[in-house]
C-alpha cells in the first residue's frame, strides 16, 4: 500500500512563540534591555508576514522492536533507533515518522546577523526559529492522538535521529521511508537538515503507549546555556 | 585604576556600547565604551593597558557571572557588542603588534554538528580575554582544522559539540589533526560532554562554559 503524508501548515501567526514565552526561554524578563525589544520588534514583523511552517507525517506498521539491539522496523525499513528509543516504543503497534519545518527564514537571517556582527539579534532569531518549529510539531503531535484517540490508541513523545543516542545518519532512512512529501526539507550528506529550524523523528503508537516527562524538565546538564537547572533550583 | 578605565569596565559590564545607547538605564545620554576607548587612545593610554585593565576584566567579570548563573546569554552578547565597539579602536594595534595577542585559538563545530551558540559565546569571550580567534563554524571536518593549523601553528583547538550522537567525531578529529599535528593541545566542551570523556578521547582538557576555556588556555601558555 503507498505511503500517505499527513500535511499539515500552519500560518507563522500561529505558531510563533508568544512574547512571554520567548522572554522566559531566553531569561530576558528586562523590558529596556536591547535583547527584549528586539524580540518585540522581530514578533511583530513575523506575525504579519505570509511564511507557514509545514509538516506532517507517515503513519506504518510496527515489524519488529528489537530492544536490546536497539533496532526497529516500521513496513520492511530497519531504523538503528538505539536501546534507549526503542525502549520508548517496544509498545508500538504502528509509527509516524514525521517532518516539520519552520521555513528557512531562521537560519538565513541569523547567518546574515552574525556576520554583520549582530550576535543578539541572531541569537534572538535563532531562538525564535526553534520555539517555532517545536511549536508548529506540538500541533502536528497532537492533531495525530487526536486522530489514533477514536481507535483507541495513544502514541509516544517524539524521538528525533542525534537524541537519546538514536544516530543521526539514520536520518537517510526516514527520509527513505517518509518519502515525497511537501515540506521542502533536504538532507546533506552528513544528515544534517536544511532548513537548519527543521525537525524529524518517530512517534510510536499502540494500545499500551504513554507519554514521559521530557526535555529541560528532568534534565540535569548544570553548565547548559539557557540554565534552566538554575532557574528551576531557585523555584524550589 | 585609572578612571577612565574604571568607566570602560563598566560599560563592557553592563553593555553600554556608546552614547546614543540607551541601555542601561541609568547610564543613558553618558558616553559608551566606544568613545571611552578613544578618549583613552588619545590621552595616551596604550593600547595593552586598555585591554589589561579594562576590557579584559570586565569580560572576565561578566563570564563569571554567567557561570554563576547571575546574567544570561543575552547579557553576555550585549557585553560582547561593547567590547567589540571597544576593539574596533585596539585591533590597529594587534595588527601594528604593539598590542600583543595571548595566542591563537581555532575552534569550530564538528562534523554532523550545526549547533553554534555555546560556540559562538567561547569565541567571543576567549577573544575578549586577549586572544586571536579562528572560527570555523560549524559541521568543521578534520581536514579544515589541520588547514586552520598549517596557517597558524602553534595555536590550541576547541571543539564543540551539542549532540551525544556527534561528540563521538571529537575523537576522529582529535586524532586526525594529531597525525599531522602531534603536538596541539585540544580543548573540548558542549552540553554532552564530560571531563572523562574529554580525558578518554585524548583531549587536554575539557571547559564546562567560556571561562573554563580561558582558564585552560592560560594554563597550556603557563605550563
Amino acid at each position: 500500500m503507498e505511503r500517505r503524508f499527513h500535511t499539515y501548515r500552519y500560518p507563522l501567526s500561529e505558531v510563533l512563540p508568544s512574547l512571554d514565552e520567548l522572554a522566559r526561554y531566553l531569561h530576558m524578563e528586562d523590558t529596556e534591555h536591547p535583547a527584549y525589544l528586539y524580540m518585540v520588534e522581530r514578533l511583530e514583523q513575523l506575525r504579519s508576514s505570509d511564511l507557514e511552517a509545514v509538516g506532517g507525517y507517515v503513519v506504518g506498521r510496527v515489524d519488529s522492536v528489537e530492544v536490546a539491539e536497539g533496532r526497529l522496523a516500521v513496513e520492511g525499513v530497519s531504523f538503528a533507533v538505539g536501546a534507549q528509543v526503542a525502549g520508548y516504543l517496544k509498545e508500538a503497534s504502528e509509527a509516524a515518522l514525521f517532518l516539520c519545518t519552520a521555513g528557512a527564514l531562521f537560519s538565513d537571517e541569523a547567518h546574515a546577523l552574525n556576520a554583520a556582527g549582530d550576535f543578539l539579534e541572531a541569537y534572538i532569531i535563532d531562538a525564535i526559529g526553534s520555539l517555532t518549529v517545536e511549536r508548529a510539531m506540538d500541533r502536528i503531535h497532537a492533531a495525530l492522538a487526536e486522530e489514533q484517540a477514536p481507535l483507541g490508541l495513544k502514541i509516544t513523545n517524539r524521538y528525533s535521529p542525534g537524541y537519546c543516542n538514536w544516530p543521526l545518519l539514520d536520518q537517510h532512512q526516514l527520509f527513505h521511508f517518509v518519502g515525497e512529501n511537501p515540506t521542502g526539507i533536504t538532507l546533506s550528506p552528513s544528515a544534517l537538515m536544511h532548513p537548519i529550524k527543521s525537525v524529524s523523528g518517530i512517534i510510536g503508537i499502540g494500545t499500551h503507549c504513554r507519554r514521559r516527562a521530557y526535555g529541560c524538565v528532568i534534565c540535569q546538564n548544570k553548565t547548559c546555556i539557557y540554565r534552566r537547572i538554575v532557574q528551576r533550583e531557585k523555584a524550589v | 585604576m585609572n578612571e577612565l578605565l574604571q568607566k570602560l569596565f563598566t560599560c563592557v559590564e553592563f553593555g553600554k556600547i556608546n552614547t546614543a545607547s540607551p541601555y542601561p538605564p541609568q547610564m543613558r545620554g553618558q558616553e559608551g565604551a566606544q568613545e571611552l576607548t578613544q578618549q583613552a587612545l588619545a590621552e595616551g593610554i596604550a593600547p595593552s593597558q586598555i585591554m589589561d585593565e579594562a576590557l579584559i576584566p570586565a569580560m572576565t567579570c561578566v563570564g563569571q557571572k554567567f557561570t554563576e548563573g547571575k546574567v544570561f546569554v543575552p547579557q553576555m552578547l550585549l557585553s560582547a557588542k561593547a567590547m567589540n565597539a571597544a576593539l574596533t579602536y585596539i585591533k590597529p594595534y594587534f595588527s601594528s603588534g604593539e598590542v600583543k595577542r595571548k595566542g591563537t585559538f581555532i575552534i569550530g563545530t564538528v562534523f554532523g554538528d550545526l549547533h553554534d551558540i555555546g560556540k559562538n559565546l567561547v569565541c567571543m569571550m576567549v577573544e575578549g580575554a586577549g586572544w586571536e580567534v579562528v572560527d570555523l563554524g560549524v559541521d568543521a571536518s578534520a581536514e579544515k582544522f589541520i588547514e586552520a593549523l598549517n596557517e597558524h601553528p602553534g595555536a590550541y583547538v576547541g571543539l564543540s559539540a551539542l549532540l551525544t550522537t556527534t561528540m563521538t567525531n571529537m575523537k576522529t578529529i582529535i586524532d586526525k589533526v594529531h597525525e599531522v599535528h602531534p603536538d596541539v593541545k585540544f580543548i573540548v566542551g558542549g552540553a554532552p560532554v564530560s571531563a572523562e570523556f574529554a580525558a578518554e578521547i585524548g583531549a587536554d582538557g575539557y571547559a564546562a562554559d567560556p571561562q573554563d576555556d580561558i582558564k585552560l588556555l592560560e594554563g597550556f601558555l603557563n605550563a
